[in-house]
């Protein structure tokens, strides 16, 4: 009895072993660890960047975090993403899935969406001002045009990119127009449709930020504009750090949909 | 489902006479076939060899729809299925099994075998049983239901796709290169599979390939295609009894068998290899 405990704790420790305590983790720390050391040394014993904050008064600046009022600006930036994507999904997805099934609506839309998609979205920003009055509309509208593009895209190469063979093997069956859509097409596409939702997401925070260290309406970005006015650098990289955490929290949130949607490609 | 009786109440005759197809993109007027004419009885196994790029799957795209021709015709049984002008479609009665396969990823192995039933307006319930009872019927193990392709080797992918098609009841299965990207084993347990499938269906089966073992060891009749415009060149008839197994590869009669279809496409081979160096210099 007490030996086969034993066993398993052993077996256990093992296990441990194998899947964390190995050197490819210690090595994985020691890049972070590394990382930090080369930031301290570089503000430390360089006079070109000595205003700098080390990572220890990042650090120390955590604890002075006001927890209600960073939260109220993390939840105002969430909200305007969330619009912003929402919307960017909205309106990009059945404009790509046009451009990508029907050969017509390609010829009608592609020409346009290709005029316009090379212009970098933060170049919109003084026009948005004509668009809009309200200033949460107009950073609304900036999310949702980083969001757009990339939806778009990568919505029609899915589609278009469908293995024909797909496709012929239903016709055979009998399926009908509707159903290849459904049934063949946006299943097949579906990969490379959750990864443009990831880019897209990305995009979004990127618009969000910027929109909002214009706008002074509250939120990350003008949170971390706000401390680097009155030059509290520890608060500015500790917000920027925030930013990178939630953007990184998203992208992980489409992958979690992606796989709950897409089974059978968690099969290995 | 599967009907054990096709050979004898004669489906599945799939006729071409004089099909010429000529791909025309650009006015490079490139000319796939040109009088074409082949001849399919019911229940037979015929195996389409020849070159590389000599118009085999062209044939076999316009048997199974995908395509139409350019001149001729091609029937199967009464009803005309491709001429110049018409508007075929394809249909599940002829049922391709493609190079590197085609089953649905996203759908489970059972759902890839309903997935014909099912869009034909079939009983879901129905459907499945029926899917059960060929699994059982052709072999294929019931533990893999739920599995995802991807999950599967790839002898028993090509498996499922044959099953997938056969489960529509077609009177003609065609094949194209199938087997083609498998490793030599499990490609001879294919072929080795794929008769005995043909044993108890009596499908009238059109398989291309470039393997000339696979061809003698699995045809009833080879049909050698020339370097394009492709037309049929020679056939040789394959006349080793069937049933059929692997101990039949190693008789004269095959390797004499093979040895002759192996002298008809060499020399199609060989011009297809000059007219490519011409083109080239």
């Amino acid at each position: 009895m007490s030996a086969s405990t034993l066993n398993t704790t052993s077996n256990l420790w093992k296990q441990v072993r194998k899947t964390v305590a190995n050197w490819t983790t210690v090595r994985r720390i020691m890049s972070v660890l590394l990382f930090l050391l080369a930031w301290t040394i570089l503000v430390q014993f360089t006079g070109q960047f000595h205003q700098i904050p080390t990572p220890a008064a990042v650090f120390a600046a955590l604890f002075q975090l006001k927890l209600g009022v960073i939260f109220t600006e993390i939840f105002r930036s969430f909200v305007r993403v969330l619009c912003g994507f929402l919307l960017g999904l909205l309106i990009g997805f059945p404009i790509g899935v046009a451009i990508g099934y029907s050969r017509i609506a390609n010829y009608l839309l592609f020409p346009a969406v290709e005029m316009v998609r090379p212009i970098p979205p933060i170049a919109w920003i003084p026009l948005t001002v004509l668009f809009f009055i309200n200033i949460e509309s107009q950073i609304v509208f900036l999310t949702f045009y980083g969001a757009f593009f990339p939806i778009v895209y990568n919505t029609m190469g899915g589609i278009s990119e469908v293995d024909i063979r797909l496709p012929r093997a239903a016709m055979s069956f009998g399926i009908n127009r509707m159903g290849m859509l459904w049934k063949i097409i946006l299943p097949a596409a579906m990969p490379q449709i959750f990864t443009g939702m990831k880019v897209a997401i990305g995009i979004t925070w990127l618009m969000v930020v910027a929109a909002e260290m214009i706008a002074s309406k509250g939120g990350l970005g003008y949170w971390v504009w706000y401390h680097h006015t009155v030059m509290e650098y520890p608060m500015v990289i500790l917000g920027m750090g925030i930013i990178g955490l939630c953007g990184a929290l998203c992208s992980v949130g489409i992958d979690v949909i992606g796989s709950h949607f897409m089974k059978w490609r968690n099969i290995f | 489902m599967v009907n054990n009786g096709s050979k004898q109440n004669g489906e599945g005759r799939i006729s071409v006479r004089d099909v010429e197809k000529v791909y025309d993109p650009e006015g490079v007027n490139v000319r796939a076939l040109e009088e074409c004419n082949m001849e399919i009885e019911p229940g037979e196994f015929v195996m389409m060899v020849g070159p590389s790029g000599c118009g085999k799957t062209t044939l076999l795209n316009a048997i199974a729809g995908f395509s139409n021709v350019t001149k001729g015709t091609i029937l199967l049984d009464e009803n005309v299925i491709a001429a110049p002008g018409l508007t075929q479609a394809p249909g599940a009665d002829r049922i391709v099994v493609f190079q590197g396969g085609a089953l649905f990823p996203w759908k489970t192995v059972l759902d890839n075998l309903i997935f014909g039933p099912v869009v034909q307006g079939k009983n879901k319930d129905e459907a499945v049983a029926e899917a059960r009872k060929l699994m059982d019927k052709l072999g294929l193990n019931r533990n893999t239901e739920d599995m995802y392709p991807g999950n599967l080797s790839s002898g028993m992918k090509r498996q499922v796709e044959i099953i997938r098609a056969l489960i529509n009841n077609p009177k003609v299965l065609l094949l194209d290169e199938p087997f083609r990207a498998l490793d030599s084993l499990s490609k001879n347990l294919m072929h080795e599979y794929l008769l005995e499938v043909f044993e108890i269906t009596k499908k009238t089966i059109f398989f291309i390939t470039h393997d000339l073992e696979e061809a003698v060891f699995l045809a009833d009749r080879v049909l050698i295609m020339t370097t394009r415009p492709g037309t049929i060149k020679a056939e040789i008839k394959v006349d080793i009894p069937r049933p059929r197994n692997y101990k039949v590869l190693s008789t004269d009669r095959f390797a004499e068998l093979k040895e002759r279809a192996f002298e008809a496409v060499r020399e199609e081979a060989l011009k297809a290899f000059e007219a490519g160096e011409r083109e080239l210099a």
